[in-house]
């Protein structure tokens, strides 16, 4: 109120001011420039004054105009009275046309004042809107939303209280800390509607609502609000509202995505396993129950073969099952690396004598260039990779596809082992994604375990182990290990 | 003795079922893909196929389907995964058996025992009485006999029969019976099918030629009885 006051005095007296400064310049002119001229230059102080102080002040304007021109330019000079007729019609003119312009400039300046608090609001708003669209985490979405209210709206105080599974918890606060007084105040009373105007203590509350269903609680402390601040507040506070209540519902839908990835997850391992254990499982049973019902009708090397492939499979059936249970520990967590001094020929025999029946027919050969070092391996981890690495490529080989595993040096301190196959190799689609658990070729081809388990046994190792594709024909996996040295003996 | 082609990319159960049907005195002949597999039932005109499921190149059922284009030949598949669904699938897409892995080769023998014994039933689709072991069925006349002895039938069992007859050996699961003998809007109702089978059961008789046998979680199949 003293604001708007002030504005008019400040018209007023600038009125005032401009009246005494035209007349006095125009004083001793006076009759050679005649009542309408002098009118005429009288109408600049009630513009300045209007614009400057609003209506109010152009009617002091005009008030203060009218008695300037009456009192020094219409004779008889000095008096109120008015000599000729003209005069009159020349004084009623200014008056009439100045109280018209003093409306019209002040309705002017009106519209453009409401014009900029509008555009005001606007901005306010669009800002806020920026902040709600964007994407960050919720905790520090909700400060950023309380310090835009307490900023836009000029408020001491800002807190954020949404409701939990426990009832209302302050979510986030801006501005001067907040008591515990002042937050119980903020509490909803049970039977008592919360709306913008209980005030308690000069503490307001705003309820949150989207959807028909309450979100939270907007809290203030500081100025009362005008109606049009107070409606621009109800509208940030539905924008609020409406973007914790988006939050809620994308966090829904990413945990019932994760939900459905499980169990897409967990099919695939069960499908995938149960094809895996089923396989060699079924060779088994076929020819266990073919020897058992037509054993004379079977000669004597069909019956070898029958015996053979029981073998082999079973030994393919144990390997599935360790793999299985190194996948659970890899899992787990529970995998330790027991690192000693390895001889790579060695243990290339060692581990691969299980692939005893491809080796014996020279489909796999085992070769080490004569200057690799010893490495410091888990001998039964590496072995289980070599294994893995063979079997993968016999499975995607046609049967007689030569298979190699070669050891080289790979640099100073590094020994590279490699398991080439001249199979159809690794399609392109399937590159990036070999190692993954439950990556399999086709349908039907099994969990693609072995490939996930060597990667996590080299990897425990620290070592890596890739998919070399260098134009080749067939598949090349290859790791590397470090190797040996002595204590004391660095490089 | 049988010509049987057996599909499998596991080279290994291939073996083993090629020596143990050998043993048994069929002929055998084995693919280790889908598409070797569509060739050679073409080939080879086998009275009997042995399809697993999971093909690394073509999906079992498009080997089935692709057959089926031209073939009536019995088709037996494998399932390693153990779920039904795919099971079924298989079966509505033209699969007249399923067996899940492992099996027994003695299993293996019954189903193909089964499955080349009706395959002379599976009759034109114009033809007016259907006949399966002692069970004969007139469509002209809209009766239907077992031996000597005369069925009382309603109009829906005598049709529901009728699709059991024309596909014998086979399995039906119960989607294809429901659209079959119902109408293609049906397909879920299986209570209709347990009403009905139970009636046309005691209208059979246990003690005659023919067997209704429930598959179950899947459906039905009406085979010959043997004396064996």
């Amino acid at each position: 109120m003293s604001l708007s006051w002030r504005r008019v005095l400040l018209g007023s007296g600038l009125a005032l001011m401009v009246t005494a400064a035209l007349s006095a310049c125009m004083v001793p002119f006076r009759p050679q420039l005649g009542t309408a001229t002098s009118g005429l230059v009288l109408v600049v102080p009630v513009v300045l004054g209007v614009a400057a102080g609003g209506f109010v002040a152009g009617v002091v304007s005009v008030a203060i105009g009218f008695l300037a021109f009456d009192l020094l330019f219409i004779p008889p000079y000095g008096t109120l009275s008015v000599g000729a007729t003209r005069d009159w019609v020349a004084l009623a003119v200014y008056a009439a046309v100045m109280l018209l312009v003093a409306q019209v400039v002040s309705a002017l300046s009106a519209a453009r004042a409401e014009a900029r608090r509008r555009e005001d609001h606007v901005r306010r708003l669009l800002e806020l809107s920026e902040l709600l669209v964007g994407d960050d985490s919720e905790a520090s979405f909700l400060s950023r939303v309380v310090t835009a209210v307490r900023d836009a709206f000029d408020m001491d105080a800002v807190a954020l209280l949404l409701q939990r599974s426990h009832g209302l918890v302050v979510a986030a606060e801006a501005g001067q800390p907040w008591s515990e007084e002042q937050l119980a105040a903020l509490m909803p009373r049970a039977r008592v509607p919360v709306r913008a105007e209980t005030a308690e203590g000069g503490i307001r509350t705003l309820a949150l609502a989207a959807t028909g269903a309450p979100v939270g609680l907007l809290g203030f402390r500081g100025p009362v609000l005008g109606g049009e601040d107070r409606d621009l507040l109800r509208g940030v506070a539905n924008q609020v509202a409406l973007s914790l209540e988006r939050a809620r519902l994308r966090e829904q839908a990413l945990r019932t995505e994760i939900a459905e990835e499980t169990e897409r997850l967990q099919k695939a391992l069960m499908g995938a396993v149960s094809h895996d254990l089923r396989t060699p499982l079924a060779t088994i049973k076929v020819s266990a129950s073919t020897m058992r019902q037509t054993d004379a009708a079977l000669n004597d090397e069909d019956r070898q073969e029958l015996l053979r492939t029981i073998d082999v499979e079973a030994d393919r059936l144990a390997r599935l099952v360790t793999n299985l249970l190194d996948l659970t520990r890899v899992q787990s967590g529970a995998l330790i690396v027991d690192l000693q001094p390895v001889s790579m020929p060695d243990l290339l025999e060692e581990s691969l004598t299980c692939m005893e029946p491809v080796l014996a027919a020279g489909q796999l050969s085992l070769s080490a260039a004569d200057d690799v070092p010893a490495v410091t391996a888990d001998p039964v981890l590496i072995g289980q990779v070599l294994v893995n690495l063979v079997e993968n490529a016999l499975r995607h080989c046609p049967p007689g596809t030569p298979i190699s595993v070669d050891v080289a040096r790979h640099d100073e301190h590094r020994v590279v082992v490699t398991v080439a196959d001249q199979g159809p190799g690794v399609g392109a689609s399937s590159e990036g994604h070999v190692f993954e658990l439950f990556h399999h070729r086709g349908p039907g081809q099994g969990a693609g375990v072995g490939l996930s388990i060597a990667k996590a046994f080299v990897e425990a190792h620290g070592e890596r182990i890739w998919l070399d594709e260098s134009g080749r024909p067939g598949a090349r996996f290859c790791f590397t290990l470090p190797a040996f040295e002595d204590a004391g003996g660095k490089g | 003795m049988a010509v049987v082609l057996a599909v499998d990319d596991d080279s290994a159960l291939l073996r083993a079922i090629g020596i143990g049907l050998k043993a048994l005195g069929h002929s055998v002949t084995t693919a280790n893909t889908g598409e070797r597999g569509v060739s050679e039932a073409a080939l080879v005109d086998p009275d009997a196929v042995v399809l697993d499921l999971g093909l690394p190149d073509l999906d079992g059922m498009e080997v089935c389907r692709r057959i089926r284009q031209w073939s009536d030949v019995p088709i037996i598949v494998l399932s390693a995964d153990g779920t039904e669904d795919r099971k079924i699938a298989a079966l509505d897409g033209g699969a007249d058996d399923y067996m899940t892995k492992p099996f027994s080769m003695g299993e293996l023998e019954a189903r193909l025992r089964v499955a080349l014994r009706h395959r002379p039933a599976l009759q034109p689709d114009d033809a007016k009485e259907l006949d399966l072991g002692p069970l004969h069925v007139d469509l002209v006349h809209h009766e239907a006999r077992l031996g000597e002895r005369p069925l009382e039938l309603t109009a829906r069992e005598f049709a529901l029969l009728t699709f059991l007859v024309r596909h014998a050996g086979k399995v039906c699961t119960h989607t294809m019976i429901l659209q079959g003998v119902w109408g293609p809007r049906y397909g879920t109702e299986v209570e209709y099918l347990r009403v009905y089978t139970y009636r046309l059961r005691r209208k059979l008789g246990d003690d005659d030629g023919v067997a209704l046998r429930t598959v179950p979680g899947v459906g039905y199949r009406l085979t010959v009885k043997t004396t064996s």
